[in-house]
This record gives C-alpha cells, structure tokens and sequence, in this order.
C-alpha cells in the first residue's frame, strides 16, 4: 500500500496536473467548496421564502425544498450532464457539471439547517427589534442571520463534510475528482483495488473526521457562549 | 397621547382585554398593577401592535395603531419598549445595540451615532461598559442599556413591561432609580411592575386590572389607603 501511495500520491493530491486537467484531492476540496458557496444565497433566500408570511412564497419554496430532497443527487447530476448542453449549445464539462448539481442538491439542505437557525432563535429577539421599530430587512441582515448563521455553525461544517463525499459521485461523469484519480491508478495497476480504494477510503475519512471534529468542537463553544447570554427564565406574562 | 377604547383581545378562547378604556395624557406616568396573566402587560403590548386586537381601538397621538396603512415601524420608533427579559441582540455591543437603531431608522452616521449612544449609557450609568457583549453584563445592566437603546430614539412615550421581575432583588434599585429619573423629567410612562413603593413614588395613577379588565383607578396613596376594592387589598398586602 505505501509503494501505491509512494508512486502515486501526486495522482491523489492533485490528478494529472500540470500535464492534464487538475483532479485529485485538490479537486474534490475545490468543487466542494466552490458549490458550498455558490448554494449559501440561494440556501438563505429558500430558508426566507420558507418562513415568509406570504402563502405563495412560503408554499412555492417549500415545494422546492421538498422536490429536491427527495431525490438522489445523482438524479441532479445526469440532468445536469445531459440537459445544460441541450440549454446553452455546448458541451459542459464534468466539473461544471458537478458543482451546478450540487449547488441545487445543497441549497435544499443548507436552507433547511438556516431555517431551523432562524426558528431557534429567541422570540424575544425579533420583538426586540420590532419594538425598535426596525423593519423587515434590517431586522434580517442586522439581528437574525448574523445570529442564526453563527449557532448554525457546526451543522453547517457538518453539511460541508456530505458535500466532500458527494463530490465522489462525479466519477461517473469523469469530473477529475479525488475517486476518479484512484481508478485511474487502480486502470493502472489492474491487482491491487483492495489497497488503492483503501488508500482512497482512508483519505477521505481523515478529512471528514477532522471536520466533524472541528464542528464539535465549535459547537462546544457556542454553547459555552450561549450559557453565558441566557437570560434567566422568567414567567411569560400575559 | 395615549386613548385605549374599548379594548378587546382574546387568545383563542380566552378573552385577555375585556373592554378595557382609559387615557394616558403627555407627561403622565400610569402604572399597571395586578395578578399575573390579568392581562397588563397585554394591554401595554397593544400600544405598539405587538399583539394585535380584536375589538375596539388603540389611539397613539389620535392614530389608531390597527389601522390599515399606518406606517407601524414609524410610530414604533416614537414609543419605547422595555422588556422584562431585556431582549439585548446578543451579538452586538452594548453600544452597538444602541447605534443599530441610530444609524438604520435615524439615518446617523457612524460617529455621530457613538456619541448619542454614549451620551444615553452615561445616563443610565453605564458609560464604561459600551464595549461589553451583554453576555459580560449583570441583568440590571442588561436592562439599563436596553432603556438606553429605547431612549436613543427620542421616544415621546415610554413602556416598561415589568422591567425588574426578573432581575435579582440587589438590581433591582438601579434599574427602577434609571426610570424614576425619566419620570422626574417628565418623560410620557405606562409601567407594568410589581414595585408598590415605586409605584407610590413616581405614578400619577395606578390602574389595578383583573381578568382582563382595569377595575380600580386612582392615585396611588389613595387606592392604597382605601378599603374599595377586596382583592385589590389582597393584592396590596402582597406585593406592598
């Protein structure tokens, strides 16, 4: 297993680079940040619609949200791959392809965890800023998000480390990714899949280990924090 | 300033304000007494429509606040609102909960926001705790800067919604002696509280409400010297 990874750890980090396209580790790091990013205003956007007072926007994202969790990611990805050339007259490439699927794919789900940060919030916040007499968008941008996005934190590197093992999925449609470049050498070698994909195996868990340690440890200290602001119960007054 | 007209508010099917009526003219200091769940922190909370009613009308400076087309967050910014459970954003400063409203509604600029800010905590004593996060705060320092945070705006009217019950009893002197000096200044009040000897002290009429309704009015030394209403007596020898 260390001779694979001695020949071939460039192949892994990151693919054919600078002789070809750049794959690998590299890669898989890149869409998967790329599409988290790209899916965060269309996440919040969702998480609003989803709690707007007004039905049609409430029920227009709703359905959305539920359409796409409903189905496989890899349903995004064929449509995708096989319709956006049809759209725009050209041949999309693997790696495009993948980060528009999941950009849709994680928009749904990010939204869903901004949504429950936005409900989690005390009542008391959004009272306070009416009784200011802030409105609607101040109120967003000034005292919910920045607080629902802060304690939403953890789940949020949560969502990242899905979105790194979703990135696999691209090996079907030859997005140079981090799984892609692993067949490649096992085409190579032919007698060792064993090792090969458990050298890939193995990397991908390091890397979302320490992530999900990451957002356990951050969860921690909001929590620390949030001990810290409670204010002490006190009975509602009617 | 202030015309509650026949007031109606239900919770499904119970009735919170059952007709309740009453003025509170400028520069008047009402406070609000009674059981919990007799319905004045509701009636307080109706001012600024942050709950709705169902009967009746609720009259801020001869604007009905329910009224289709009033600008709400306009009027909210002339009547301040103080919590009981303080509601500071706790991702912002203290100066910065107080500068938020200045610079978004008052149109301020950043500087000139700080200094109205600090001007308003040195009111309430608490200029050197401008950079504290309210989680650094005790809770009479909490509600301090949330007064602060209302007074910034320049209210015309005042709303204390029992500001000091959840405050450990040694806070609570600071936070009452922050509105009894509003009051001498003459500012517009309604106050919910339990605090019979601040009530003494600062109200111009004391309304007694139970199950929803005001049914004892009057100045303070003489609603608690009369035998008029028995369980407003009870109340007394409770809370007094």
């Amino acid at each position: 297993m260390l001779e694979i990874l001695q020949n071939n750890w460039l192949l892994f980090l990151v693919g054919q680079y600078p002789h070809g396209p750049i794959g690998g580790l590299t890669m898989t790091l890149f869409m998967a940040l790329t599409a988290l990013a790209l899916c965060f205003p269309f996440a919040i956007c969702l998480a609003l619609a989803r709690l707007s007072p007004y039905r049609w926007l409430r029920l227009s994202a709703t359905a959305i949200v539920h359409t796409v969790r409903g189905l496989p990611l890899i349903m995004f990805i064929f449509w995708t791959y096989f319709f956006s050339p049809l759209i725009i007259g050209r041949a999309v490439g693997g790696v495009e392809t993948l980060i528009i699927a999941l950009v849709v794919y994680e928009a749904a789900y990010l939204s869903e965890i901004i949504r429950a940060g936005i409900q989690g919030l005390p009542k008391g916040q959004f009272e306070a800023a009416s009784a200011l007499g802030l409105g609607y968008w101040t109120t967003t941008w000034k005292i919910v998000l920045p607080q629902a996005l802060h304690n939403m934190l953890p789940s949020m590197v949560s969502q990242f480390v899905s979105t790194i093992k979703e990135t696999s999925l691209g090996y079907v449609i030859s997005a140079h990714e981090m799984t892609f470049a692993a067949s490649q050498v096992n085409n190579v070698l032919l007698t060792q899949p064993f090792e090969v994909y458990a050298i890939l195996a193995l990397t991908y868990f390091v890397l979302c280990f320490a992530l999900t340690s990451l957002a356990r440890y951050i969860e921690r200290r909001i929590s620390a924090g949030r001990v810290a602001v409670a204010t002490p119960a006190v009975a509602v007054a009617v | 300033m202030i015309r509650f007209e026949n007031v109606d508010k239900w919770y499904g099917p119970m009735q919170a304000l059952a007709g309740v009526s009453g003025e509170v003219r400028r520069g008047e200091v009402k406070v609000l007494v009674g059981p919990s769940g007799c319905g004045k922190s509701t009636l307080i909370r109706t001012v600024t429509r942050l709950e709705a009613i169902q009967g009746g009308r609720v009259l801020v400076d001869g604007v009905d606040v329910g009224a289709r087309g009033v600008n709400i967050n306009r009027l909210r910014q002339r009547v301040g609102f103080v919590f009981q459970a303080y509601n500071l954003f706790p991702h912002l400063s203290a100066i910065g909960n107080i500068t938020l409203g200045l610079t978004k509604l008052r149109k301020m600029g950043k500087a000139e926001a700080r200094e109205r800010a600090l001007a308003e905590l040195a009111r309430v004593g608490l200029a050197a705790k401008a950079e504290e996060m309210p989680g650094k705060l005790s809770g009479g320092q909490r509600q301090r800067v949330a007064i602060a945070r209302s007074l910034a705006m320049d209210p015309e009217v005042m709303l204390f919604d029992e500001p000091t019950s959840a405050l450990d009893p040694e806070m609570v002197g600071e936070v009452l002696a922050a509105i009894k000096q509003l009051a001498t200044n003459g500012m517009t009040m309604i106050c919910v509280t339990h605090e019979m000897g601040f009530a003494r002290e600062v109200a111009d009429e004391v309304w007694f409400m139970e199950r929803g309704a005001v049914v004892e009015r009057g100045r303070p030394a003489d609603l608690i010297n009369s035998s008029a209403h028995p369980r407003l007596q009870r109340f007394l020898r409770t809370f007094a």
